[in-house]
Formats: C-alpha cells, sequence, structure tokens
C-alpha cells in the first residue's frame, strides 16, 4: 500500500480497521475528535458500526459488552474523557475483556486546556479505575509507530483478556506524517479462539457469563491471584523500550517517552557536535516499565534526567529502576506548553555542570 | 501571482492550505503590498496560522485571528475584523480557511461580504491524504467545499506531498491527478507546490501554471533547533 500523509488520529483509526476492529464507541473531545470522525467515515466501508454514545461513561460501557461477545472493539478520549471511562476500565479489567483505549493526553487537571501533555501517566500506569488491576500502557513517539502500537495493542488485548491504553501526547493525535500499513498483518501474539466470549447459546456448550461480581470472598481472592499472576505476565514479557546514542559513552542519561523524546533526541544530536555527552532511554511500555534496562543505561552515567510534559510523573518509575544508585534531575513544561529541544539542552548543560536541584523526595 | 484582492485558500487538513496562506502572504508582503492574513481555522486546534502570528507581523503581515487565550480555543469564531477587511476595496486579504467542508462554513458566514470578482477561491489537493485519494474523492471535496462556502471555486491547487519523503514523481503524479480534477470540474489548475528539491525538475511554461517554491514554515517542536526557532507554544519557524 502506497504511504500516506495521516495525522496521528487518522492513522490510529486506520490502524484499528487494519487489525480487524470493527466496533467503536465514544464521545467527542478535542484533541482526539479525528480518531471518532475518521472512524465514523471508514467504518461503515468496511462493515463496522461506528456508535457516538451521549457521554464516555455510556461508551465506555458499550466496549465492554461489545467486548463481551467477542468483537475487537476501539474507544478514543482525551484525559478528561479517559476520567469519565475509569469505573469501565476497571470492570473491563476485573471481567477479563480485551479492548483498547486510546488516550490523546490534553493538559489538566480538571478541564485544563486542548494543548499536549503527558500529565495522565500516573492514571495510565497505577490505576485510574478501582480495584487491583493493571493495563498494558503503550505510548508511540511517531504516527508511524501510533498506528504500528494500535494494532499490536489489539493482539495483546486479545492475548491476555486485558485492556490496554495507548497513551500519547497531543501532539501524537494532531501532527501530520507519512505512514505505512502492510498488506498482510501478522499479529505479534499467538492468539487462541475466544471460547469464553458470550456469543448465543443453543446448548451445546456451557454458558459463557462475563462478569465481575464475586460475592465470595475466597472466590474473589482466588480471582484476583489469578489476575495478578497474568499481570506478573506481562511485567515479564511485555518490557519495550528503545535506546539513542548509548553506543557510545555518555555522562547523562535521559528519560524520556512520547514526542518528548523525539525533542530529547534532536538536542542530545546538537549537543554531541559540541562534545557534550548524553544518551537517551525511551520507554515504549510504560507498564511493564523497562525498570532493568533504565538500569542498566544509568548504570554508564553519571546522572539521569527525566524529561516530560508534567510535573514528573514518571520521576517515580526512574527512581525504583535506579535504586538511589545516580542522582536524578528534571526538567518539565505544563499546561500544554511544549518543550523545545533548546531547553533540553539547557537543561543537559546545567545537570552536568553542577547547577541543576536533584530531585528529592519528602 | 493572484492578482484578484482576495486570495481564499481551502481544502482538507493536511493538504497545504495554511502553507501555501502564509507562502502567498509572506510573498505579498515581501513585494511591499500590504496584506492581511485571516486565519478562518476553525476546525484543527493546533498547526494554525495564527500561532505564526509574531513572525508573520515582523515581515509585515497583518494578522486577523482570536488573540490572548482564545487563540488556542477550539470555537467557531468568526471576528468583526474578517468581514471590515473583505469590505475595505483597498485591503489586500489571503484567508486560510481550515480544514474540510465542515471547516468552510467559517468562510461560507462571510460569503455575503465576498467581492466574487476580485477572489480567487482555491482548493489545494493532496493525493497522498486519505480523505481525497482518487479523483471521484477530489471532485466530491471540491462540490461540497463550494457548497459550504457559498461561493464558487475559480481553480486548483495541486499540492500533492508526503513532507519529507516528497519525491518529483509524488509532486508530477499528484499534478497530472489534479488536472484530471480539474477537467471534471471545469477549473484551471493555477498553481502547483513543489519543495525545493522538485523546483528546479518543472518548468511552468510546459505546465501552465505557477510552481510555488515551498519550504515547510511550520514543524513540530523536535525539528525546532535545527532551524530558527520561534517560541509559540506548538510551532517552530524556520
Amino acid at each position: 500500500m502506497a504511504k500516506k500523509l495521516m495525522k496521528g488520529c487518522e492513522a490510529i483509526g486506520e490502524a484499528a480497521i487494519h487489525a480487524g476492529c470493527k466496533l467503536f464507541f465514544g464521545y467527542p473531545i478535542t484533541p482526539q475528535n479525528e480518531i471518532p470522525e475518521y472512524m465514523s467515515h471508514r467504518l461503515p466501508q468496511v462493515g463496522g458500526t461506528f456508535v457516538q454514545a451521549e457521554s464516555e461513561v455510556a461508551a465506555s460501557n458499550m466496549l465492554y459488552g461489545a467486548s463481551g461477545s467477542g468483537e475487537r472493539v476501539l474507544t478514543s478520549s482525551s484525559s478528561p474523557g479517559i476520567s469519565l471511562m475509569m469505573e469501565a476500565v476497571s470492570y473491563l479489567a476485573g471481567s477479563e475483556l480485551p479492548v483498547v483505549i486510546v488516550n490523546i493526553m490534553r493538559a489538566g487537571p480538571g478541564l485544563g486546556g486542548i494543548l499536549p501533555s503527558q500529565s495522565d501517566y500516573f492514571q495510565a500506569t497505577k490505576g485510574g479505575g478501582h480495584g487491583d488491576y493493571r493495563l498494558l500502557v503503550l505510548a508511540p513517539w511517531s504516527v508511524q509507530e501510533a498506528a504500528d502500537l494500535v494494532q499490536d495493542a489489539f493482539d495483546l488485548a486479545d492475548f491476555y483478556r486485558n485492556p490496554v491504553m495507548v497513551l500519547g501526547d497531543g501532539l501524537i493525535g494532531q501532527m501530520m506524517e507519512p505512514v505505512e500499513f502492510g498488506a498482510e498483518r501478522v499479529p505479534c501474539k499467538l492468539l487462541a479462539p475466544k471460547t469464553w466470549a458470550a456469543t448465543g447459546c443453543d446448548g451445546s456448550r456451557p454458558t459463557n457469563i462475563v462478569n465481575s461480581l464475586f460475592l465470595d470472598p475466597e472466590v474473589l481472592e482466588q480471582h484476583n491471584i489469578k489476575l495478578k499472576a497474568k499481570y506478573d505476565r506481562m511485567v515479564r514479557d511485555e518490557v519495550r523500550f528503545a535506546e539513542y546514542f548509548t553506543d557510545e559513552p555518555y555522562d547523562l542519561l535521559l528519560v524520556a517517552y512520547g514526542t518528548v523524546a523525539r525533542v530529547c533526541s534532536t538536542a542530545i544530536e546538537d549537543l554531541r557536535e559540541q562534545g557534550v555527552k548524553a544518551g537517551l532511554i525511551r520507554p515504549v511500555s510504560l507498564f511493564p516499565f523497562p525498570y532493568a534496562a533504565v538500569r542498566a543505561a544509568a548504570a554508564k552515567a553519571k546522572a539521569v534526567l527525566v524529561v516530560e510534559l508534567s510535573s514528573g510523573q514518571m520521576i517515580e518509575d526512574v527512581q525504583l529502576a535506579l535504586r538511589g544508585a545516580k542522582p536524578v534531575y528534571f526538567k518539565g513544561r505544563q499546561g500544554g506548553m511544549l518543550i523545545s529541544p533548546d531547553e533540553v539542552a539547557e537543561s543537559i548543560r546545567e545537570v552536568l555542570a553542577g547547577k541543576a536541584a536533584e530531585v528529592v523526595n519528602g | 501571482m493572484f492578482t484578484n484582492r482576495v486570495t481564499i485558500v481551502v481544502g482538507h487538513f493536511g493538504s497545504g492550505t495554511t502553507e501555501i496562506a502564509l507562502h502567498v502572504a509572506l510573498r505579498l508582503a515581501g513585494t511591499g503590498v500590504t496584506v492581511a492574513l485571516v486565519d478562518l481555522d476553525v476546525v484543527k486546534p493546533y498547526f494554525r496560522s495564527r500561532s505564526a502570528r509574531d513572525f508573520l507581523t515582523e515581515k509585515g503581515v497583518g494578522v486577523i485571528a482570536p488573540e490572548g487565550e482564545l487563540a488556542h480555543a477550539d470555537l467557531p469564531i468568526v471576528m468583526p475584523a474578517v468581514r471590515r477587511a473583505l469590505q475595505d476595496p483597498a485591503a489586500r486579504v489571503v484567508l486560510d480557511v481550515g480544514g474540510d467542508p465542515i471547516g468552510t462554513r467559517a468562510l461560507g458566514s462571510v460569503s455575503d461580504v465576498i467581492p466574487v470578482a476580485e477572489t480567487d477561491h482555491l482548493l489545494v489537493l493532496n493525493f497522498r491524504r486519505p480523505y481525497t485519494e482518487t479523483e471521484d474523492d477530489a471532485v466530491v471535496m471540491a462540490r461540497a467545499t463550494e457548497a459550504a462556502a457559498r461561493i464558487p471555486l475559480t481553480g486548483l491547487i495541486s499540492n500533492t506531498h508526503l513532507l519529507g519523503e516528497t519525491t518529483p514523481e509524488i509532486v508530477v503524479e499528484g499534478y497530472e491527478r489534479a488536472r484530471e480534477v480539474g477537467s471534471r470540474l471545469g477549473l484551471p489548475v493555477v498553481a502547483v507546490g513543489a519543495d525545493e528539491a522538485t523546483r528546479p525538475l518543472l518548468d511552468e511554461s510546459t505546465l501552465g501554471c505557477l510552481v510555488l517554491e515551498l519550504t515547510r514554515l511550520i514543524r513540530p517542536p523536535f525539528e525546532q533547533s535545527r532551524f530558527r526557532p520561534r517560541v509559540g507554544p506548538l510551532f517552530a519557524l524556520n
């Protein structure tokens, strides 16, 4: 298929269709409106169904029903809308239903603004909904990678029977880049038939029930233990990350995800020409976080600089990775302000010159 | 180039409407013409010409677009200054109309004051965009845009591109397809957009239209430091 120039949102929609998704439920919110717009245009062409629900709460519960029937389903929203979906996300995880949720983050808290942000890291990786559950969280840094990760997300969701979130900052949704879709798609996991799905029963098999209610505490505990074992398998098998400028010696390790990692990469490249040496590690899976890889990459550096469009939410995971072995510094912008390569370069210089303040806890 | 008093650039987002509107306005300003650029993009929240306000002002282009916090809103604001500029017989105006036929409704709301006889109303086509992949799509887009604008199109601008991955073949193929669409619509292709690499390969007299050499002005933040940074929340300008 010839390359197309696509907005991130359009590429996410097309990727879902490419992965066999026939159902979309959602509610508009900037800066991801082009996902529902694209799906409303494309799904009827492929025999699918698009529903604009009356709210995100309704949309997320429609996901529950549709996923329970074994179909591949997608929803997308932006930060405040994702908050509204969180009850259903917990139910989806509790009922072990595979869905793909795309969050194109805007600045918060509250209604905030419509410009890009990464301030939903905690919500995505540490909960958001109630109960012991985990989401697989994937964070693309380009439009092509957004298209690729959305397709993988459907396979991972089916494989683990768990919701998977694709987390992009506003730029991922709104910027345009050339994108290519392969002719033949090979799933990234070996997938079993969905024998658990509630597809209507004629008595030839035991009834399938999709449920997250367990009134007997012993049964509920066993259910939670089973889920925990699943999350442990995700941690073992689904860590994804990428390293840049780490083949040569470096004094400082940067940790950043999404488009911010591209900004860092530009800054590092410019500084290399001036003899300042920094490396970059980019978590692609935010849950599971690449703790071991960050620890190993940091071992070769004097210090670590975390760069985010937030007040510094990923710092906690970086600190868990480092276990105090290296000093951690932070550079961030908030409120929808983007960070420029020049600002990152300035931070790198400050840290290396001993002029930056170390992140301290408590 | 576009000698009429009013130049309106319409087209689906990603076709290059903003880049072309900026190019036309800057070129006019560069020749000493007092020009006002109207940002009528009410559809896409990021990457609008208003974000380049400081840069444009510095280059002598007046910018008519919501200011302050409303500059960042995704609200369908059409400022009174838009009508004033269109009604001023001495004003040279370039309109950057955002989005698709829905976005073009903003233009339709001021169609009663558009001096049709003095207006170039140009649809930008990029055949590498999802909504205009075929000639049929482009004809539908043109008709729907015209209907929403409530004034007829006067020409097409061929701007088929893949940003940094554009090849001369992509540009030429897009031009030929735009010609086909033009013949179906009864509209001339008045210009073809080309990047620096493709520009020398195109001959205006053979093509029978202008060639606009478009240096990409609007870039994502990760491309900033390579170019002269202009600090806006979303923009890098070179």
